[in-house]
């Protein structure tokens, strides 16, 4: 279980994430939401070690991730927000890179590279400099660097971004496929079907402070709104989205 | 509404100093470098080069002869040419607009023409800011002497300063067209892709060439070598000399011999200056399109990537990792080819002093091994290795580095051990390798063995020493620019010296079987210790190094624990922060 307490994070004393709290257990999909600059990213960024804390603590499997960092890394997998890849690679180098940095045996990362490089339909331009690839064509490698070594805790943030119609589907069905294997899985989006359909517990993140933890059956129940998107945009859209639009169409024509 | 001809002025002025800044590739520096810093370093680099050539003058005093002069005014046009050609070879990339510049530029309503002008504009700034700052003091301190030779006096004097500066940017213009014209005329003649994978060997080699011309030609100045019949085909083929000729005619007092030699240099600019212009303007339209159907970077080729192993996972990932940059980052490629190209013309320079290696070559001197080639064959050694450090420390792309932060799961150690390789197999074992093939093809005798097993051991120590403190993976880490790292110079200064002294000493021993093993001995030992000392450092540390910070601004003086009040790390930290 991969536990989050009282987790704050300040950027030059702007504060980026305040006293954020909650848990993302085994077998569960937790969808993790917000508007752009809520702190999404940034929380992610920490469950990961990549960035530190300014206060709180993170804890898997019930000991802090910084206790040793290394075996924790080891048991995860991560998809950045941003498709950054050594661009001068090709997508079977860059596969084969991360394989041997996870030290995994040649012969089990040969096949599973080959078997991802196929299932994502990237194995015919498994040899083309990743520089020429699209953006979902990127995505489908960060996805398949982060699965290499079957993780038990697996972080996707904005997974869907770039993504085919066919591609997001094969994705979708994955992370309930990775939840149904015992898995934890966290993964953010901006895609609310979505993660209406595949999570069984919502996190919804504003201005850095967490507004709803719990499961999207009883926050339906508890808000009396029949979707999720309804539940967000009550909680956090402050907006008047309509209003905003036709000022934009007002200020680009006057 | 602006009218267009605003807009067009407006874009290019945008472009410009978009461009101008960009000589630099932002990519390498750190989050918070600043460019300007970075670009007033090199300035001041080429002013000190200026004030170099005038300290004979300020300090050394006394009367100056006529062919002095002759040699000094070749010496300044050819160092301008040289250092104007390496800098538009280093600018090669600037030229053509990359992938990125396309796919920002070509949406917005910008002209084609726009972006060339601004494009070429801000290269000739460049250019124009090297020849002001390398030619800045002695600009201005040489022409005076350069009268004397044009009746003197104060018009005397200021026709030798514009003929002097006329000289120079013709020099510099001459130069730029020729490398414009070479690249011009390779994109047009080649597919896109070829001309990517053409065009960096090209790039090297004409960085080569411009140091090889500039070491190896040969003093001609004297109006008896000018003018004998066995130096004419030579000098036909020297554009330094032919700009020397130019400056005698701007500056009034051109001998006959120069005159065909000026001629010459006229139609040298005329020639690049067309030519390069024109190719480079066509292959402009021509590559726009196509620069973004392909990719920057050539891909490699299909080999199976499991194929190859050098050591375990970590040590085969890192090394393929830097193999793999190295060879498809043509900034990184660039930067190495510099520096080789420096420790190319230090060896060239030193060895065609020492040994007249012109006379050598023609077969005139014996066959005896020189103490010089030992000497040389150690800076290559040692420059090979610190030329990898250098260039390994700039980073690639900063911001995919976070797979290498994903993926950090052994100790420092390990790592260290992955660069180690690293280094062997990219600058230590070709460096032997290359010395090896060089020396046992001419004298293959046991004395060359024995320098050859004294030269693996110094590669050894000089390795451990580029990797002490070195917790970096290659091509990582940012960097900062402005940082004199004192120590660095000492020990660069040190490895230009104590070959001259150990090549003599080594010259000595290797006729003395018992002492030479006990200098083999010695150094194996000063090579176990280095690396024992580059390990233990690598185990305190506690994780790899991705983010070069700043030094802190203030220093603690711990002047309480000094008084024996013990003080721990974070309050010293925070007694800094709060004395801010």
């Amino acid at each position: 279980m991969l536990e989050i307490r009282n987790v704050s994070k300040r950027y030059s004393s702007i504060p980026a994430v305040e006293n954020v709290s909650f848990c993302a257990r085994a077998g569960e999909v937790t969808g993790y939401l917000g508007p752009n600059g809520s702190g999404k990213s940034t929380t992610m960024k920490m469950i990961t070690g990549l960035i530190e804390t300014n206060s709180g603590s993170i804890l898997f499997d019930g000991a802090p991730i910084h206790d040793d960092l290394m075996a924790y890394k080891q048991r995860m997998g991560y998809v950045p927000e941003e498709p950054y890849l050594y661009t001068h690679l090709s997508g079977a180098e860059y596969l084969v890179m991360v394989a041997q940095l996870r030290n995994l045996g040649r012969k089990l990362a040969t096949e599973r590279i080959d078997g991802l490089l196929r299932l994502f339909a990237l194995y015919d331009d498994r040899h083309v400099a990743i520089s020429a690839y699209s953006k979902g064509m990127r995505q489908k490698i960060l996805l398949a660097a982060a699965l290499l070594h079957n993780p038990y805790l697996v972080l996707l943030d904005e997974p869907f971004s770039g993504l085919d119609v066919g591609s997001s589907l094969i994705l979708r069905s994955l992370i309930e496929e990775l939840a149904r294997r015992g898995k934890v899985v966290l993964f953010s989006s901006h895609e609310l079907e979505t993660v209406e359909r595949i999570s069984s517990h919502i996190v919804i993140l504003h201005r850095g402070k967490i507004v709803a933890d719990d499961s999207i059956e009883r926050l339906r129940t508890l808000m009396s709104l029949p979707t999720l998107e309804g539940i967000f945009s009550q909680l956090a859209v402050e907006q008047d989205t309509v209003a905003i639009s036709k000022q934009i169409a007002d200020l680009i024509h006057a | 509404m602006h009218k267009p001809v605003n807009i067009e002025k407006r874009q290019f002025r945008i472009l410009y100093k978009a461009f101008l800044l960009r000589v630099v590739d932002l990519e390498l520096l750190s989050a918070d470098a600043d460019t300007s810093r970075l670009l007033g370093q090199f300035a001041a680099l080429f002013a000190g080069l200026s004030y170099l050539f005038t300290f004979w003058l300020i300090f050394g005093g006394g009367g100056i002869s006529p062919d002095f002069l002759s040699v000094m005014e070749h010496f300044l046009i050819a160092t301008t040419m040289l250092v104007v050609g390496l800098v538009s070879v280093l600018c090669w990339e600037s030229i053509f607009p990359d992938r990125r510049d396309v796919l920002v530029l070509a949406p917005l309503p910008v002209r084609v023409s726009t972006l060339f002008r601004a494009k070429v504009s801000a290269l000739i700034a460049a250019l124009s800011l090297s020849v002001l700052s390398l030619n800045s003091i002695s600009g201005l301190v040489w022409p005076r002497f350069f009268s004397i030779t044009n009746g003197g006096g104060y018009v005397g004097m200021f026709h030798s300063l514009a003929a002097y500066w006329a000289t120079m940017l013709l020099a510099a213009a001459f130069m730029f067209g020729c490398v414009l014209g070479i690249q011009g005329i390779a994109s047009l003649l080649l597919p896109r892709r070829q001309f990517l994978r053409l065009s960096a060997l090209l790039q090297v080699v004409i960085f080569f060439l411009f140091i090889t011309v500039y070491i190896i030609e040969p003093s001609l100045e004297a109006p008896k070598a000018l003018v004998a019949p066995e130096n004419q085909r030579l000098l036909t083929w020297l554009p330094s000399y032919w700009f020397l000729g130019l400056f005698q005619q701007l500056n009034g007092s051109m001998l006959p011999a120069f005159a065909p030699l000026a001629r010459r240099a006229w139609a040298g600019i005329a020639i690049a200056t067309v030519v390069g212009a024109t190719s480079v303007l066509l292959a402009y339209f021509r590559m726009m399109g196509k620069i973004i159907e392909t990719p920057d970077i050539v891909p490699g080729g299909r080999r199976a990537n499991w194929s190859l192993r050098f050591g375990t996972m970590l040590q085969t990932s890192i090394l393929l990792f830097s193999v793999r940059t190295l060879l498809r980052s043509r900034q990184h490629r660039m930067l190495l080819s510099s520096y080789f190209g420096a420790t190319f013309a230090i060896v060239l320079a030193y060895l065609k002093t020492s040994l007249k290696l012109l006379k050598l070559l023609h077969g005139a001197a014996g066959d005896a091994v020189d103490v010089s080639f030992f000497v040389a064959s150690i800076w290559v050694m040692c420059f090979a290795i610190m030329g990898v450090r250098l260039v390994i420390s700039m980073p690639l792309t900063l911001r995919a580095n976070w797979i290498f932060r994903m993926t950090e799961i052994r100790g420092v150690t390990a790592y260290l051990s992955a660069i180690r390789r690293a280094f062997f197999v990219l600058a230590a074992i070709p460096a032997w390798l290359l010395m090896a093939i060089l020396f046992l093809l001419r004298w293959p005798t046991w004395r060359i063995a024995g320098h050859l097993l004294l030269l693996a051991l110094v590669g050894m120590i000089v390795v451990e020493l580029s990797l002490y403190g070195f917790h970096k993976l290659p091509f990582t880490c940012s960097y900062l620019p402005g940082q004199s790292k004192v120590h660095v110079v000492f020990w660069g200064c040190l490895l230009v010296w104590v070959p001259l002294v150990a090549a003599r000493f080594e010259m000595r021993i290797l006729n003395r079987p018992l002492d030479f093993i006990w200098i083999l001995v010695l150094l194996a030992l000063v090579a176990t210790g280095a690396r024992w000392r580059t390990t233990a450092v690598a185990k305190s540390a506690e994780k790899l190094i991705f983010e070069e910070e700043y030094p802190p601004e203030l220093f603690t003086l711990n002047l309480l624990q000094n008084l024996g009040v013990p003080l721990t790390h974070s309050t010293a930290t925070d007694s800094s922060s709060q004395s801010l």
